[in-house]
């Protein structure tokens, strides 16, 4: 009896079991806030999978978000890109840098096809992780991307408006931003609207020395 | 060495070849004929071994067109008289010979199609031929117009004995794509001379021979014609009653030389290696360029890419041959009457690889206007590079303990297959302080190089930038956009570039505007007071 349920739960560790209310377990990567980990399930962003990141508009702390988990993949060996996909505007080489992530790893693209090309870029296996900046996208298009990210072994993050919060997404996790607009501090505050077991409190950062 | 030893070492054409090529006798006497014979053996080591490939119909070859209906026959087109060099199966069927005039030929079967030979197309055959061979042995050397001859005696112990460099080398020859298309099939034969195998080739016989002391005995046979000296000798030859290699091996040298010339003793000598033989080299093509005639026309792209296959296929065995990459690649696509289409595939690694390059391709037609169907296509290779071969990786791209490398670059390639070259960059900082020049494009570092430690300055700078800075509104005097912007921090002065006519004196601040995205603005001390908005916090 002990041996079936001893097995049972070595199935139900698997990383593609996931029931219910129980945190997923994944392969993960620690995002460089201690209380974004904390609340995130894993303890980190998916290693591979789809985020997709819901912000009022640039500016907001999108990437500094981001930017802690860019700096540790960029410097990974093996080495492998980080595209970014029609992003709003070019990444500034400096400050990437000051932050430090690896310019040399990063990989603009710029085309009227972001969808093909984030597809290509997740699934070819190259890349550690792939950001797209889209304007639409149906829920079809983002199941594909979920699909590219796992395939690929790749962290996809997907940026949208928050007028597309209240929509369905494939994607794995799905990150709602707010800025921190009380002066003085200089962070953001981050839901999670959709997790594999995260927490559910609104989760207050506050951006490093370097970004402040 | 001696003969002896050199035939214990390779015994393996002895077993179960037809016994009329394989008849070995112990080592026999030296050759009686014309010349010295007993030194001439003695002096002789065999040293070499010959392989030639003779094609028998390469002027029909050189014509194949699979659409073609009626029967062929070959003409020169220098001949006043107009006689037939060759004509295929169903023109002899319909009894016409070669050497038949055109019009005597016709007069026998009316629907043959004449067609002028090519000679062009015919060297580009054996050029293709010669360049199978090249896989095995760099000494290759074309015989114009329908030998080869290959010696490949130093390649032996690479590929595994004589009978299997043989087994090899002609499986190679039948699998070449361009080739086999045209139905070119070679006639091989093994010699230890050049001419030797050369002359058994031309007269279609079996020859697989190693040991130098059965050669002449094994030459008899064969016909003097094979020997492709001039008409007129060959007349005076068979008036004399000499018709096989035998016969005139048998002849008194001395005599022989008074009355056919030192040229053609030399020829015989060359025959059984009592003379060196020297032949060249083929100069190895550093580029590749290949063309291929469509039966049809074609318009789809699937249906081109299925046609260039072949030509894939070709240029990946000229680059492995080479142990070459290539990172531009270049297709024409010949039309009827409008200009030829041209498409560049740029690489940003060196590649080899057919089916990746077809990939690639499929990527770059899908984004190429025709104005007209294809007929002809062409591909190009830019200058060969060195290649670094890499072995396949075990785990799927990203799992643990692969090395990716191969993969960053073909990524890339296929991005920029479909989006055109400039869509697709990396970025890299430069020592500036203008922010727009602090940064430049710059094309995507392939090196999996280990990145070093952070030693950046820690400036304060918005990871957004502005192409172009962007002027803000003013209300009250103030900066604003989508409402009032309020100053965090500031300023920092900038100034800088009057050397090179873009001189900047900015003063910059960050700001926050009011639904809380900071932004990185300046104003313009020069001129009137204009805010611009240069870089977004992200």
């Amino acid at each position: 009896m002990s041996g079936t349920s001893q097995q049972l739960s070595e199935l139900l560790a698997h990383p593609s079991v996931w029931r219910g209310r129980s945190r997923a377990a994944m392969e993960t990567l620690p995002t460089g806030f201690a209380a974004l980990d904390a609340g995130l399930p894993g303890g980190g962003w998916p290693r591979h999978g789809l985020v997709e990141i819901l912000t009022p508009g640039p500016g907001v702390g999108e990437l500094y978000l981001l930017l802690p988990a860019l700096a540790a993949l960029s410097r990974a060996q093996p080495a492998r890109w980080c595209t970014w996909v029609s992003p709003p505007h070019e990444p500034f080489a400096p400050a990437l840098a000051a932050h430090g992530v690896v310019a040399d790893r990063m990989l603009v693209v710029r085309t009227h096809l972001p969808l093909w090309a984030q597809e290509q870029a997740l699934k070819s296996g190259a890349c550690a992780a792939a950001l797209v900046w889209l304007t639409r996208a149906s829920p079809k298009a983002i199941r594909r991307l979920q699909l590219a990210a796992e395939q690929g072994r790749a962290l996809g993050v997907l940026y949208r408006s928050q007028r597309h919060a209240d929509e369905a997404s494939p994607a794995m996790l799905r990150v709602l931003l707010e800025p921190n607009t009380s002066p003085g501090k200089c962070g953001a505050r981050v839901r999670l609207i959709k997790s594999r077991g995260g927490s559910r409190e609104p989760i207050d950062l506050e951006w490093s020395a370097a970004a402040a | 060495m001696h003969p002896r030893a050199y035939r214990l070492k390779f015994p393996e054409p002895r077993e179960g070849a037809p016994p009329s090529v394989l008849r070995v006798r112990p080592a026999a006497p030296p050759p009686t004929g014309p010349g010295p014979g007993d030194q001439a053996a003695l002096a002789f080591e065999s040293r070499e071994l010959w392989v030639a490939a003779y094609v028998p119909d390469l002027a029909l070859c050189a014509l194949h067109s699979s659409t073609r209906t009626a029967p062929l026959v070959v003409v020169d087109p220098e001949d006043h008289n107009q006689r037939i060099l060759v004509a295929d199966a169903r023109a002899l069927e319909a009894g016409v010979r070669a050497g038949m005039t055109l019009g005597a030929a016709l007069a026998v079967a009316p629907g043959i199609e004449p067609a002028a030979r090519d000679v062009a197309r015919e060297l580009a055959l054996m050029q293709q031929l010669a360049a199978v061979a090249a896989e095995f042995t760099p000494s290759v050397s074309i015989e114009p117009p329908d030998g080869l001859l290959v010696e490949i005696k130093p390649s032996l112990a690479l590929f595994g004995g004589l009978r299997e460099l043989c087994r090899r080398l002609r499986a190679a020859a039948h699998a070449a794509p361009v080739l086999a298309r045209c139905g070119l099939v070679p006639h091989f034969t093994l010699a230890p001379t050049a001419l030797s195998a050369l002359v058994a080739a031309r007269a279609g016989a079996r020859c697989f021979i190693t040991d130098p002391n059965v050669l002449p005995a094994r030459l008899k046979p064969l016909p003097l014609r094979a020997l492709r000296w001039p008409e007129e000798e060959n007349r005076r030859l068979e008036a004399m009653g000499v018709r096989t290699l035998g016969e005139v091996l048998r002849l008194p040298r001395a005599g022989f030389a008074q009355r056919f010339g030192k040229t053609a003793l030399s020829d015989l000598d060359r025959l059984l290696g009592r003379r060196a033989d020297p032949r060249g080299r083929l100069a190895r093509r550093e580029r590749y360029i290949g063309r291929l005639d469509l039966d049809h026309e074609v318009e789809e792209h699937e249906r081109i890419l299925q046609a260039l296959d072949p030509l894939l296929a070709e240029l990946e065995q000229f680059l492995r041959v080479r142990q070459r990459g290539i990172t531009a690649l270049q297709c024409r696509f010949h039309h009827y009457r409008a200009a030829p289409t041209s498409c560049v595939l740029q690489l940003a690694a060196p590649e080899a690889d057919a089916a990746r390059l077809r990939s690639l391709l499929r990527e770059r037609l899908a984004t190429l206007a025709l104005p007209e169907p294809v007929r002809r296509c062409e591909l190009r290779s830019g200058a060969l590079t060195s290649r670094e071969c890499v072995s396949r990786a075990l785990w799927s791209p990203g799992e643990r303990g692969f090395a990716s490398t191969g993969e960053m670059p073909a990524l890339v390639e296929h991005l920029r297959a479909r989006l055109g070259a400039r869509a697709v960059y990396g970025v890299e900082s430069v020592a500036a302080h203008r922010p727009e020049h602090a940064w430049r494009v710059a094309e995507p570092v392939m090196a999996a190089t280990v990145p070093d430690a952070p030693g950046a300055k820690r400036v304060h700078r918005p990871i957004w930038l502005l192409r172009d800075p962007e002027e803000l509104a003013l209300r009250q005097g103030r900066p604003w956009l989508r409402g009032a912007l309020v100053l965090l921090a500031g300023p920092e002065r900038i100034e800088s570039g009057w050397w090179d006519g873009g001189d900047v004196e900015r003063d910059y601040y960050v700001a926050a505007d009011p639904h809380g995205a900071r932004l990185w603005i300046y104003h313009d001390r020069t001129g009137p007071r204009r805010w611009f908005l240069h870089g977004i916090f992200g």
